[in-house]
């Protein structure tokens, strides 16, 4: 019975409702919130004479206003006060107590911020509403008001903020795009969420919307660009080239062992480009003889349009071309064997050389040798010097060999990476477009700049890219690889079902991150001659209609990047909960 | 463990696995200096050694998990050279059991074990989980197929590991310290499982720690040290009356401790 006695009364009195609280020790209570440290005595103090200042200061300000929020802050301390002294509290008088005053110098704090937010709210609210004007035609400098916001400007340069220099005809297809992206984007959430409910359907509507968003650059493209119908239907050096390209890629994967083939793939990959290239053309001149997608010049497009596309064509290519180069870092391949390099090294040398020196251009195509009897044309010694350049083909050699053991994928993909992040991306764009030229044939129109914009932005993202994957795949343990070899998984099937699930996983928030980064900066393009979001509004601030209205439109840029990157944000929060990285 | 299931076929009597003055360099150092062993088909070899003897650096050597610069290794009648076929062929008729169990946390213990079978051995998905779900029952812990490695305890996980390894119908099977990683009321249900397999007639090459379990189910017991056997023996004897100066020390050092 005596056990039975103990723990009855071992349990915490409860107390009657209404009661002077017995928990409340005066001494303890200045112990706890003013004197408990020299620290704490500071910050209350300086606290407190801050908010007074500020709470007097406002009175003379703005009386009304002040009295009200110091009104509704003193009841609501007098009312956690009493709630908590006799025991009292109802659920509004907790969440009170809790979230704003369960301490003095947090009451303080919320009495400090009320009133600051009132400052900034009111002068917000006289600029932005009370005094500002939404009519478009009030907003040029004559008859614009001069104490508040002139947002008609938002209206009235709606085309070039969202479409930029792009032709009004075009708008329906802007939207028609819109709809498709907004369109795999549900498809996308839907998925992901049924399928983690194990219904079978769910998995289908997203693998459906994986294969969109591998696709929505072409889609984006058929939309945006159009297609323009050339003859012949079958360009043979195109359709041969590519072939051959295909089938190169796949010799050295396989060279490589890292996959194996059989007669089903191989036809499969020599299949692959005759196949994509016929079905491209075929959708060309049906959507030429229907009219469809007529073509438009790209370097039109702008504004939010721009500044979506660079999002997307930049994010989701250099995505596959980060983790290609992270895995070529990271690849442990059997490197070319230096009695392969140095026989190569020395007749390209040898070769160089003689050229460069005594040489004419005995059997090589001109394009490769004009000018280079550089040593002839010499007017000084340091072109003298210059005529030996291919003394640097062997250093080179040694230099590979001895650094990455003639291991060809680890060698480029490092030199890749390391190079891009070392240069600041408005070089690379600049780069591009003053660069992509050079490499271009003399007869080809030209690349047009938002493709060597797209380009020069992808080649530094993946390597930014590359450099996060490689992080995630350093997370996952040795064990996993060990296990996945000893079952006798081939490596392609190791990476696809073992190591880049979990490394995707671990990398979705830093992913997350790098997305919105992209997204942010590619905002840089104003400065290279994009007419983006950043451009148009600079276009629009230098309009005489509209002559200085920056204010607002920062004000809408930031709320327009603010809410993309907090969709971003929440969106990649709602993928983790899901991969259930938490729970693990 | 109630029901044997049959062993792999009886293929020829002879040796599966036979290596040959094996060396091992990890840079300047030589873990494995010279190492001999034949195995025949059924037989249960325990490796035993001091810590850093290169016990693990030998039987990882024996499916590629480590590569040999020296010497021969012949496993099942393949030698393991750089060609890659050579390789895959002889990892799929060898199972191995790590000592953290490596599963695939992502995965559902089922997938844990259907994963190889589907893509290496190119079953159909009913056909491997029939064969998992039997060997999940095997090793006693069938109802726990559709949970994540995560929710399983360790001795659980190591059955799964070996589930998973032997669905993929090995003939040989390595284990490297199955139980080190286990909590003393785990280590027996491990055991059990690896005891019920020694009779079922697998090939296996252990490292172990547990002497009891070597006393028991070894034919043949392996010292190691220094990167070279240095007693080979059976377990009477071995324990009895140890024949080289280092194996004394090592069994004093452990009846000791
Ligand atoms: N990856 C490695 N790199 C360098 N040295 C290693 C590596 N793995 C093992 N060793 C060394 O090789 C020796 C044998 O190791 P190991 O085979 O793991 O021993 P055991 O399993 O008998 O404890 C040890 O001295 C160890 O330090
Ligand atoms: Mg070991």
């Amino acid at each position: 019975m005596a056990s039975v006695t103990t723990t009855t009364s071992s349990k915490p009195p409860v107390q009657q409702r209404g009661t002077f609280s017995k928990k409340f020790n005066l001494n303890y209570f200045l112990q706890d919130n003013i004197s408990g440290s020299r620290g704490l005595l500071i910050w209350v103090s300086i606290l407190a004479i801050v908010t007074v200042g500020l709470l007097v200061q406002q009175f003379n300000n703005a009386p009304g206003r002040t009295w009200v929020i110091f009104g509704v802050w003193a009841v609501a301390v007098l009312g956690t006060v009493v709630g908590e002294l006799f025991t009292l509290h109802i659920g509004a008088t907790r969440w009170l107590k809790e979230n704003m005053f369960n301490n003095v110098s947090n009451s303080l704090m919320t009495l400090f911020l009320g009133l600051f937010v009132a400052i900034i709210g009111s002068g917000l609210w006289s600029w932005g509403v009370a005094n500002a004007t939404f009519d478009p035609a009030l907003t040029h400098p004559d008859v614009r008001t001069f104490d508040g916001a002139s947002w008609g400007v938002l209206w009235g340069a709606r085309k070039l903020l969202l479409t930029g220099l792009l032709e009004p005809e075009h708008n329906g297809r802007v939207i028609q795009w819109t709809l498709t992206i907004l369109g795999l984007w549900a498809l996308s959430f839907i998925g992901t969420r049924e399928s983690t409910r194990e219904t079978g359907w769910g998995t289908w509507v997203r693998r459906i919307a994986n294969v969109g968003w591998v696709l929505s650059p072409f889609i984006s493209y058929i939309f945006l660009a159009g297609l323009e119908y050339t003859e012949p239907f079958i360009d043979t050096r195109r359709f041969i080239l590519g072939t051959v390209l295909v089938v190169a890629v796949m010799a050295i994967l396989w060279f490589f062992k890292v996959i194996q083939l059989n007669p089903m793939t191989t036809a499969m990959w020599v299949l692959a480009w005759p196949a994509a290239y016929l079905l491209w053309r075929g959708i060309t001149l049906v959507s030429h003889n229907a009219e469809i997608f007529t073509p438009i010049d790209v370097d039109r497009w702008g504004g939010l349009l721009l500044t979506v596309i660079f999002a997307i064509f930049v994010n989701i290519l250099s995505f596959p071309i980060g983790i290609l180069l992270a895995l070529g870092r990271r690849a442990d391949v059997q490197g070319i064997p230096y009695w392969i390099l140095w026989p190569i090294a020395i007749a390209l040398t040898a070769w160089g050389l003689y050229t460069s020196t005594f040489g004419n251009c005995i059997g090589t195509p001109s394009f490769l040798c004009e000018n280079v009897n550089l040593w002839a044309t010499s007017r000084n010694t340091v072109e003298q010097i210059i005529a030996f350049w291919p003394l640097l083909i062997p250093l080179a050699t040694w230099a590979f060999l001895r650094s990455f053991d003639g291991n060809f994928l680890q060698a480029f993909s490092v030199l890749f990476i390391e190079i891009i992040r070392g240069v600041p991306l408005i070089t690379l764009l600049f780069m591009a477009i003053i660069m992509a030229p050079f490499f271009l044939p003399e007869d080809s129109q030209g690349l047009s700049n938002f493709w060597a914009v797209i380009v020069g932005y992808t080649i530094f993202s993946s390597s930014y890219m590359a450099e996060l994957v490689r992080g995630g795949l350093q997370a996952i343990p040795k064990g996993q690889y060990e296990a996945a070899d000893s079952l006798g998984i081939n490596t392609l099937q190791k990476y696809r079902f073992i190591i880049l699930p979990q490394a995707l996983r671990i990398l979705i928030p830093p992913l997350a991150g790098a997305v919105i980064g992209t997204f942010k900066s590619s905002s840089l393009v104003a400065l290279v001659g994009m007419i983006d979001l950043v451009g148009s509004t600079k276009a629009i601030i230098a309009n005489s209609q509209w002559l200085g209205l920056r204010t607002e439109l920062y004000v809408f840029m930031f709320v327009l990047y603010f809410l993309v990157s907090s969709i971003v944000s929440w969106y990649s929060r709602r993928l983790e909960d899901q991969a259930g990285l938490g729970v693990r | 463990m109630t029901a044997i299931m049959d062993g792999p076929e009886a293929t020829k009597v002879s040796d599966v696995i036979v290596c040959r003055d094996v060396h091992k360099w990890y840079g300047d150092f030589e873990a494995l200096k010279g190492v001999d062993l034949t195995v025949e088909a059924g037989e249960v070899v325990v490796i035993l050694g001091p810590s850093g003897s290169g016990k693990s650096t030998f039987i990882r050597c024996m499916n590629r998990l480590e590569e040999h610069q020296e010497g021969r290794i012949i496993i099942d009648g393949i030698e393991l050279t750089h060609d890659v076929r050579n390789i895959s062929e002889i990892r799929r008729e060898v199972g191995m059991v790590f000592q953290q169990f490596n599963l695939f946390p992502h995965l559902t213990v089922l997938d844990n074990i259907t994963l190889a079978p589907i893509n290496v051995r190119k079953w159909s998905r009913d056909r491997a989980e029939e064969l998992a779900m039997k060997w999940l029952t095997r090793v006693g812990i069938p109802e726990q197929a559709d949970k994540y490695p995560g929710q399983l305890s360790g001795g659980q996980q190591q059955r799964v590991a070996i589930a998973r390894a032997l669905t993929m119908q090995p003939k040989i099977l390595l284990f490297d310290e199955p139980t080190s990683a286990l909590d003393p009321e785990m280590i027996s249900e491990v055991l059990d499982v690896m005891r019920d397999l020694a009779k079922a007639g697998y090939t296996i090459v252990a490292v172990t720690h547990e002497m009891g379990f070597a006393r028991e189910v070894a034919q043949r017991i392996i010292f190691m040290d220094g990167g070279q056997i240095v007693e080979i023996n059976s377990p009477e004897n071995f324990f009895n009356n140890p024949t080289h100066e280092r194996t004394k020390l090592f069994l004093s050092q452990i009846l000791n401790h």
